[in-house]
Protein backbone atom coordinates (compact mmCIF):
# COMPACT_ATOMS: atom_id res chain seq x y z
CA UNK A 1 0.00 0.00 0.00
CA UNK A 2 1.30 3.49 -0.89
CA UNK A 3 2.21 6.23 1.53
CA UNK A 4 -0.68 7.98 3.24
CA UNK A 5 -1.47 11.56 2.30
CA UNK A 6 -4.12 13.43 4.29
CA UNK A 7 -6.03 16.25 2.59
CA UNK A 8 -7.61 18.72 5.05
CA UNK A 9 -9.94 21.06 3.19
CA UNK A 10 -13.58 22.13 3.68
CA UNK A 11 -14.17 22.62 -0.04
CA UNK A 12 -15.30 19.30 -1.54
CA UNK A 13 -14.15 20.28 -5.04
CA UNK A 14 -10.67 21.16 -3.77
CA UNK A 15 -10.52 17.88 -1.84
CA UNK A 16 -11.57 15.93 -4.91
CA UNK A 17 -8.83 17.60 -6.95
CA UNK A 18 -6.10 16.77 -4.43
CA UNK A 19 -7.38 13.24 -3.80
CA UNK A 20 -7.43 12.51 -7.53
CA UNK A 21 -3.85 13.73 -7.92
CA UNK A 22 -2.76 11.67 -4.91
CA UNK A 23 -4.44 8.47 -6.14
CA UNK A 24 -3.03 8.84 -9.63
CA UNK A 25 0.46 8.97 -8.14
CA UNK A 26 -0.12 5.73 -6.22
CA UNK A 27 -0.44 7.22 -2.77
CA UNK A 28 -3.26 6.43 -0.35
CA UNK A 29 -5.48 9.49 0.18
CA UNK A 30 -7.22 10.34 3.46
CA UNK A 31 -9.71 13.18 3.81
CA UNK A 32 -10.82 15.62 6.50
CA UNK A 33 -13.12 18.60 6.13
CA UNK A 34 -11.84 20.82 8.95
CA UNK A 35 -9.00 21.16 11.41
CA UNK A 36 -10.71 19.25 14.20
CA UNK A 37 -11.36 16.23 12.01
CA UNK A 38 -7.91 16.60 10.48
CA UNK A 39 -6.12 16.37 13.81
CA UNK A 40 -8.17 13.34 14.79
CA UNK A 41 -7.15 11.54 11.59
CA UNK A 42 -3.51 12.62 11.94
CA UNK A 43 -3.37 11.11 15.43
CA UNK A 44 -5.10 7.91 14.37
CA UNK A 45 -3.48 7.34 10.98
CA UNK A 46 -0.09 9.08 11.27
CA UNK A 47 -0.04 10.04 7.55
CA UNK A 48 3.23 10.53 5.70
CA UNK A 49 2.16 13.95 4.44
CA UNK A 50 -0.57 16.51 5.19
CA UNK A 51 -1.99 18.83 2.55
CA UNK A 52 -3.56 21.61 4.53
CA UNK A 53 -6.03 24.38 3.71
CA UNK A 54 -6.22 27.39 6.05
CA UNK A 55 -9.68 28.98 6.09
CA UNK A 56 -12.00 26.23 7.36
CA UNK A 57 -14.86 25.80 9.84
CA UNK A 58 -14.29 24.69 13.46
CA UNK A 59 -10.49 24.90 13.37
CA UNK A 60 -8.32 26.66 10.81
CA UNK A 61 -5.19 25.27 9.22
CA UNK A 62 -3.19 27.82 11.19
CA UNK A 63 -4.21 26.28 14.53
CA UNK A 64 -3.98 22.72 13.24
CA UNK A 65 -0.46 23.41 11.99
CA UNK A 66 0.52 24.67 15.45
CA UNK A 67 -0.92 21.60 17.12
CA UNK A 68 0.93 19.37 14.70
CA UNK A 69 4.28 21.08 14.97
CA UNK A 70 4.22 21.29 18.76
CA UNK A 71 3.38 17.61 19.24
CA UNK A 72 6.52 15.55 19.72
CA UNK A 73 5.08 12.48 18.02
CA UNK A 74 3.63 14.37 15.04
CA UNK A 75 5.92 17.28 14.31
CA UNK A 76 8.03 15.42 11.78
CA UNK A 77 5.08 14.91 9.44
CA UNK A 78 5.71 17.28 6.51
CA UNK A 79 2.99 19.76 5.58
CA UNK A 80 2.05 21.27 2.25
CA UNK A 81 -0.11 24.32 2.85
CA UNK A 82 -2.50 24.66 -0.07
CA UNK A 83 -4.60 27.77 0.43
CA UNK A 84 -5.88 31.07 -0.92
CA UNK A 85 -4.42 32.72 2.19
CA UNK A 86 -1.06 34.32 1.42
CA UNK A 87 2.09 32.74 2.82
CA UNK A 88 3.13 36.01 4.45
CA UNK A 89 -0.20 36.07 6.33
CA UNK A 90 0.40 32.52 7.52
CA UNK A 91 3.86 33.44 8.81
CA UNK A 92 2.66 36.67 10.44
CA UNK A 93 -0.19 34.88 12.17
CA UNK A 94 2.17 32.25 13.56
CA UNK A 95 4.44 35.01 14.77
CA UNK A 96 1.49 36.78 16.47
CA UNK A 97 0.42 33.55 18.18
CA UNK A 98 3.99 32.97 19.39
CA UNK A 99 4.09 36.52 20.75
CA UNK A 100 0.83 35.83 22.63
CA UNK A 101 2.62 33.09 24.51
CA UNK A 102 2.44 30.15 22.14
CA UNK A 103 5.36 27.94 21.23
CA UNK A 104 7.58 28.83 18.31
CA UNK A 105 6.80 26.74 15.24
CA UNK A 106 8.88 26.24 12.09
CA UNK A 107 7.76 27.47 8.69
CA UNK A 108 5.79 24.93 6.69
CA UNK A 109 7.87 22.72 4.42
CA UNK A 110 5.88 23.69 1.32
CA UNK A 111 3.39 26.42 0.48
CA UNK A 112 1.21 26.46 -2.63
CA UNK A 113 -1.34 29.09 -3.44
CA UNK A 114 -4.78 27.95 -4.58
CA UNK A 115 -5.63 27.01 -7.22
CA UNK A 116 -2.55 24.83 -7.73
CA UNK A 117 -1.73 23.16 -11.04
CA UNK A 118 -1.81 19.35 -10.85
CA UNK A 119 1.86 19.18 -11.91
CA UNK A 120 2.92 21.56 -9.14
CA UNK A 121 1.08 19.51 -6.57
CA UNK A 122 2.57 16.25 -7.85
CA UNK A 123 6.10 17.70 -7.81
CA UNK A 124 5.63 19.05 -4.31
CA UNK A 125 4.31 15.73 -2.99
CA UNK A 126 7.20 13.86 -4.58
CA UNK A 127 9.67 16.33 -3.13
CA UNK A 128 8.11 15.86 0.29
CA UNK A 129 7.77 12.09 0.51
CA UNK A 130 9.32 10.67 -2.61
CA UNK B 1 -20.88 34.19 29.84
CA UNK B 2 -17.85 35.13 27.78
CA UNK B 3 -17.87 35.90 24.07
CA UNK B 4 -15.07 33.71 22.77
CA UNK B 5 -16.49 32.91 19.38
CA UNK B 6 -18.75 35.03 17.17
CA UNK B 7 -20.64 33.98 14.09
CA UNK B 8 -20.56 36.90 11.66
CA UNK B 9 -23.41 36.46 9.21
CA UNK B 10 -23.05 38.63 6.14
CA UNK B 11 -24.60 39.18 2.77
CA UNK B 12 -21.87 41.78 2.22
CA UNK B 13 -24.24 44.57 1.26
CA UNK B 14 -25.63 44.63 4.79
CA UNK B 15 -22.62 43.96 6.95
CA UNK B 16 -19.05 44.72 6.03
CA UNK B 17 -15.58 44.58 7.48
CA UNK B 18 -16.00 47.94 9.20
CA UNK B 19 -18.77 46.39 11.31
CA UNK B 20 -16.55 43.42 12.09
CA UNK B 21 -13.65 45.68 12.98
CA UNK B 22 -15.94 47.44 15.45
CA UNK B 23 -16.50 44.13 17.23
CA UNK B 24 -12.82 43.36 17.59
CA UNK B 25 -12.66 45.37 20.83
CA UNK B 26 -14.19 42.21 22.30
CA UNK B 27 -10.73 40.69 22.12
CA UNK B 28 -10.01 42.62 25.32
CA UNK B 29 -12.68 40.48 26.93
CA UNK B 30 -12.36 36.97 25.55
CA UNK B 31 -12.93 36.99 21.80
CA UNK B 32 -10.54 34.67 20.01
CA UNK B 33 -12.45 33.18 17.08
CA UNK B 34 -14.55 34.76 14.30
CA UNK B 35 -16.56 32.57 11.95
CA UNK B 36 -17.88 34.11 8.73
CA UNK B 37 -21.16 32.82 7.37
CA UNK B 38 -22.55 33.61 3.93
CA UNK B 39 -25.79 31.93 2.98
CA UNK B 40 -26.68 31.92 -0.70
CA UNK B 41 -30.47 31.94 -0.78
CA UNK B 42 -31.88 29.01 -2.71
CA UNK B 43 -33.97 31.17 -5.01
CA UNK B 44 -30.78 32.71 -6.43
CA UNK B 45 -29.62 29.38 -7.82
CA UNK B 46 -32.79 27.28 -7.76
CA UNK B 47 -34.28 25.33 -10.63
CA UNK B 48 -35.70 27.66 -13.23
CA UNK B 49 -37.92 26.60 -16.06
CA UNK B 50 -35.77 25.94 -19.10
CA UNK B 51 -32.57 26.60 -17.15
CA UNK B 52 -32.45 24.02 -14.37
CA UNK B 53 -30.17 24.39 -11.39
CA UNK B 54 -27.86 27.34 -11.96
CA UNK B 55 -24.60 25.68 -10.95
CA UNK B 56 -22.48 28.35 -12.63
CA UNK B 57 -24.29 31.03 -10.68
CA UNK B 58 -23.72 29.12 -7.45
CA UNK B 59 -19.99 28.89 -8.19
CA UNK B 60 -19.88 32.59 -9.01
CA UNK B 61 -21.62 33.53 -5.77
CA UNK B 62 -19.49 31.14 -3.69
CA UNK B 63 -16.24 32.43 -5.11
CA UNK B 64 -17.30 36.05 -4.73
CA UNK B 65 -17.93 35.38 -1.04
CA UNK B 66 -14.74 33.36 -0.72
CA UNK B 67 -12.61 36.19 -2.09
CA UNK B 68 -14.08 38.62 0.42
CA UNK B 69 -13.64 36.20 3.31
CA UNK B 70 -10.01 35.49 2.42
CA UNK B 71 -9.34 39.21 2.41
CA UNK B 72 -11.00 39.69 5.81
CA UNK B 73 -9.43 36.54 7.25
CA UNK B 74 -5.92 37.64 6.33
CA UNK B 75 -6.24 40.77 8.45
CA UNK B 76 -7.62 38.83 11.42
CA UNK B 77 -5.11 35.98 11.19
CA UNK B 78 -2.25 38.44 11.21
CA UNK B 79 -3.57 39.80 14.52
CA UNK B 80 -3.59 36.29 15.98
CA UNK B 81 -7.36 35.83 15.78
CA UNK B 82 -8.69 32.44 14.73
CA UNK B 83 -11.00 32.56 11.70
CA UNK B 84 -13.38 30.12 10.03
CA UNK B 85 -15.89 30.39 7.20
CA UNK B 86 -19.07 28.82 5.87
CA UNK B 87 -20.42 29.53 2.40
CA UNK B 88 -23.57 27.50 1.95
CA UNK B 89 -26.68 27.36 -0.20
CA UNK B 90 -29.91 27.15 1.79
CA UNK B 91 -32.37 28.98 4.00
CA UNK B 92 -30.66 31.76 5.93
CA UNK B 93 -32.00 31.12 9.41
CA UNK B 94 -31.64 27.32 9.31
CA UNK B 95 -28.08 27.52 8.02
CA UNK B 96 -27.09 30.12 10.61
CA UNK B 97 -28.55 28.03 13.45
CA UNK B 98 -26.78 24.95 12.08
CA UNK B 99 -23.43 26.75 11.90
CA UNK B 100 -23.89 28.25 15.38
CA UNK B 101 -24.45 24.77 16.83
CA UNK B 102 -21.57 23.22 14.95
CA UNK B 103 -19.21 25.97 16.02
CA UNK B 104 -20.62 26.28 19.56
CA UNK B 105 -20.63 30.04 19.00
CA UNK B 106 -21.33 32.51 21.82
CA UNK B 107 -22.88 35.31 19.75
CA UNK B 108 -24.51 35.68 16.33
CA UNK B 109 -23.98 39.02 14.57
CA UNK B 110 -26.25 39.76 11.62
CA UNK B 111 -27.26 42.71 9.46
CA UNK B 112 -30.82 43.88 9.29
CA UNK B 113 -33.38 42.10 7.12
CA UNK B 114 -33.75 43.15 3.52
CA UNK B 115 -37.23 41.84 2.94
CA UNK B 116 -39.95 44.28 1.97
CA UNK B 117 -42.70 45.11 4.46
CA UNK B 118 -45.14 42.90 2.52
CA UNK B 119 -42.73 39.96 2.32
CA UNK B 120 -42.07 40.26 6.03
CA UNK B 121 -45.74 40.32 6.84
CA UNK B 122 -46.43 37.08 5.02
CA UNK B 123 -43.22 35.14 5.58
CA UNK B 124 -41.85 36.81 8.70
CA UNK B 125 -38.51 38.54 8.87
CA UNK B 126 -35.27 36.57 9.06
CA UNK B 127 -34.22 38.54 12.12
CA UNK B 128 -37.41 37.73 14.01
CA UNK B 129 -37.11 34.09 13.05
CA UNK B 130 -33.46 33.98 14.07
CA UNK B 131 -34.07 35.66 17.42
CA UNK B 132 -36.83 33.15 18.14
CA UNK B 133 -34.82 30.09 17.18
CA UNK B 134 -31.37 30.99 18.46
CA UNK B 135 -30.38 29.74 21.88
CA UNK B 136 -27.51 32.23 22.04
CA UNK B 137 -27.53 36.06 21.93
CA UNK B 138 -28.09 37.75 18.58
CA UNK B 139 -26.66 41.14 17.73
CA UNK B 140 -28.34 43.06 14.92
CA UNK B 141 -26.12 45.53 13.13
CA UNK B 142 -27.52 48.26 10.95
CA UNK B 143 -27.02 47.89 7.20
CA UNK B 144 -24.25 49.59 5.34
CA UNK B 145 -25.49 52.55 3.38
CA UNK B 146 -23.44 55.28 1.85
CA UNK B 147 -24.47 57.72 4.54
CA UNK B 148 -24.60 55.27 7.42
CA UNK B 149 -22.09 55.24 10.21
CA UNK B 150 -20.69 52.26 12.01
CA UNK B 151 -20.17 52.71 15.71
CA UNK B 152 -16.49 52.09 16.34
CA UNK B 153 -16.82 50.49 19.78
CA UNK B 154 -20.35 49.10 20.18
CA UNK B 155 -19.67 47.50 23.56
CA UNK B 156 -18.18 50.63 25.08
CA UNK B 157 -21.37 52.32 26.30
CA UNK B 158 -24.39 50.04 25.98
CA UNK B 159 -27.87 50.96 27.02
CA UNK B 160 -29.53 48.07 28.82
CA UNK B 161 -33.31 48.17 28.60
CA UNK B 162 -34.93 45.93 31.17
CA UNK B 163 -38.51 44.83 31.67
CA UNK B 164 -37.50 42.49 34.53
CA UNK B 165 -38.13 39.45 32.35
CA UNK B 166 -35.79 36.46 32.86
CA UNK B 167 -34.11 37.27 29.55
CA UNK B 168 -33.44 40.87 30.48
CA UNK B 169 -32.03 39.79 33.84
CA UNK B 170 -29.81 37.34 31.98
CA UNK B 171 -28.63 40.32 29.90
CA UNK B 172 -27.22 41.86 33.09
CA UNK B 173 -25.10 38.75 33.70
CA UNK B 174 -24.03 38.81 30.09
CA UNK B 175 -22.79 42.40 30.29
CA UNK B 176 -20.98 41.67 33.55
CA UNK B 177 -18.93 39.12 31.64
CA UNK B 178 -17.76 41.92 29.33
CA UNK B 179 -16.34 44.17 32.02
CA UNK B 180 -13.01 44.53 30.24
CA UNK B 181 -14.75 46.09 27.24
CA UNK B 182 -17.72 47.94 28.71
CA UNK B 183 -16.96 51.37 30.15
CA UNK B 184 -20.40 52.53 31.25
CA UNK B 185 -23.94 51.17 31.13
CA UNK B 186 -27.15 53.15 31.21
CA UNK B 187 -29.87 50.91 32.63
CA UNK B 188 -33.41 51.92 31.69
CA UNK B 189 -36.89 50.71 32.40
CA UNK B 190 -39.82 52.00 30.39
CA UNK B 191 -42.95 52.30 32.49
CA UNK B 192 -46.24 52.32 30.64
CA UNK B 193 -48.67 55.24 30.78
CA UNK B 194 -51.17 52.83 32.28
CA UNK B 195 -48.92 52.20 35.26
CA UNK B 196 -48.96 55.92 36.00
CA UNK B 197 -52.69 56.37 35.87
CA UNK B 198 -52.97 56.36 39.66
CA UNK B 199 -55.31 58.77 41.40
CA UNK B 200 -52.61 60.84 43.06
CA UNK B 201 -49.17 62.24 42.36
CA UNK B 202 -47.87 60.21 45.26
CA UNK B 203 -49.04 56.95 43.74
CA UNK B 204 -47.32 57.81 40.49
CA UNK B 205 -44.16 58.72 42.35
CA UNK B 206 -44.34 55.41 44.19
CA UNK B 207 -44.35 53.58 40.88
CA UNK B 208 -41.33 55.53 39.72
CA UNK B 209 -39.59 54.91 43.03
CA UNK B 210 -40.24 51.17 42.80
CA UNK B 211 -38.74 50.97 39.29
CA UNK B 212 -35.84 53.19 40.28
CA UNK B 213 -35.06 50.97 43.26
CA UNK B 214 -35.01 47.86 41.07
CA UNK B 215 -32.80 49.64 38.54
CA UNK B 216 -30.41 50.77 41.26
CA UNK B 217 -30.08 47.19 42.42
CA UNK B 218 -28.97 46.27 38.89
CA UNK B 219 -26.52 49.21 38.90
CA UNK B 220 -25.13 48.06 42.26
CA UNK B 221 -24.50 44.59 40.84
CA UNK B 222 -22.73 46.12 37.86
CA UNK B 223 -20.71 48.40 40.14
CA UNK B 224 -19.64 45.34 42.15
CA UNK B 225 -18.25 43.99 38.87
CA UNK B 226 -16.37 47.29 38.36
CA UNK B 227 -18.75 48.57 35.70
CA UNK B 228 -19.95 52.13 36.01
CA UNK B 229 -23.75 52.25 35.62
CA UNK B 230 -26.59 54.73 35.96
CA UNK B 231 -30.33 54.09 36.14
CA UNK B 232 -33.12 55.87 34.26
CA UNK B 233 -36.90 55.53 34.21
CA UNK B 234 -38.75 56.53 31.06
CA UNK B 235 -42.48 56.54 30.41
CA UNK B 236 -44.40 55.72 27.26
CA UNK B 237 -44.06 53.54 24.18
CA UNK B 238 -41.17 51.16 24.99
CA UNK B 239 -39.61 51.00 21.52
CA UNK B 240 -39.69 54.79 21.07
CA UNK B 241 -38.49 55.51 24.59
CA UNK B 242 -35.61 53.04 24.36
CA UNK B 243 -34.45 54.80 21.20
CA UNK B 244 -34.82 58.14 22.90
CA UNK B 245 -32.85 56.98 25.93
CA UNK B 246 -30.08 55.61 23.71
CA UNK B 247 -29.84 58.94 21.93
CA UNK B 248 -29.96 61.07 25.08
CA UNK B 249 -27.23 59.10 26.81
CA UNK B 250 -24.99 58.66 23.78
CA UNK B 251 -25.28 54.87 23.82
CA UNK B 252 -23.09 52.77 21.57
CA UNK B 253 -25.57 49.88 21.46
CA UNK B 254 -28.95 48.76 22.79
CA UNK B 255 -29.11 45.54 24.82
CA UNK B 256 -32.35 43.81 25.71
CA UNK B 257 -33.80 40.42 26.50
CA UNK B 258 -35.59 38.76 23.61
CA UNK B 259 -39.09 37.46 24.15
CA UNK B 260 -40.20 33.90 23.63
CA UNK B 261 -43.43 34.88 21.89
CA UNK B 262 -44.76 32.67 19.14
CA UNK B 263 -44.26 33.83 15.56
CA UNK B 264 -47.92 34.66 14.95
CA UNK B 265 -48.13 36.66 18.16
CA UNK B 266 -45.14 38.75 17.11
CA UNK B 267 -46.53 39.28 13.65
CA UNK B 268 -49.91 40.49 14.84
CA UNK B 269 -49.16 42.14 18.15
CA UNK B 270 -45.51 42.96 17.59
CA UNK B 271 -42.61 42.71 19.99
CA UNK B 272 -40.34 45.38 21.38
CA UNK B 273 -37.08 43.50 20.77
CA UNK B 274 -38.14 42.88 17.20
CA UNK B 275 -39.10 46.50 16.62
CA UNK B 276 -35.80 47.74 18.04
CA UNK B 277 -33.75 45.16 16.13
CA UNK B 278 -35.50 45.97 12.87
CA UNK B 279 -35.70 49.74 13.12
CA UNK B 280 -33.12 51.09 15.51
CA UNK B 281 -30.11 52.97 14.20
CA UNK B 282 -28.13 51.39 17.03
CA UNK B 283 -26.56 47.96 17.00
CA UNK B 284 -28.92 45.78 19.02
CA UNK B 285 -27.87 42.86 21.15
CA UNK B 286 -30.69 40.46 22.01
CA UNK B 287 -30.24 38.02 24.85
CA UNK B 288 -32.54 34.98 24.77
CA UNK B 289 -34.17 33.55 27.90
CA UNK B 290 -32.73 30.39 29.42
CA UNK B 291 -33.95 27.35 27.46
CA UNK B 292 -36.87 25.64 29.20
Amino acid sequence: MGKKVLVVDDDPDARLFSVTVIEEQGYQPLEAQDGVEGLKIIKAEKPDLVILDILMPRQSGIRLYRELKTDKSLKKIPVVVLSGIAQKTFLRSQKALTEFGGAEVPEPEFYLEKPAEADDLVNTIRQAIG
Amino acid sequence: MEIKKILFVTRFEALGFDALRALLSLRKAALEHVVFVNVIERDKVAMRRGIGYRKKEEIRLRETANIRFIDWAEELYEQGTEVGAYIVVGALVSEVIKAARKEEADLIVIGRSHKSVLEEFYSGSDITELIRRASIPVMVFKPLHENAFVIAKPFQKPLLATDWSPASLKAVEYLMGLKNVVEHIDVVHIASQKELSGSSAMEIQKTRKKHRKNLDEVCDRLAAANIDARSHVYIGNPAKEIQKAAREHGASMVVLGSSAKAAWVERWIGSIPREIAENSVYPTLLIPPEPE
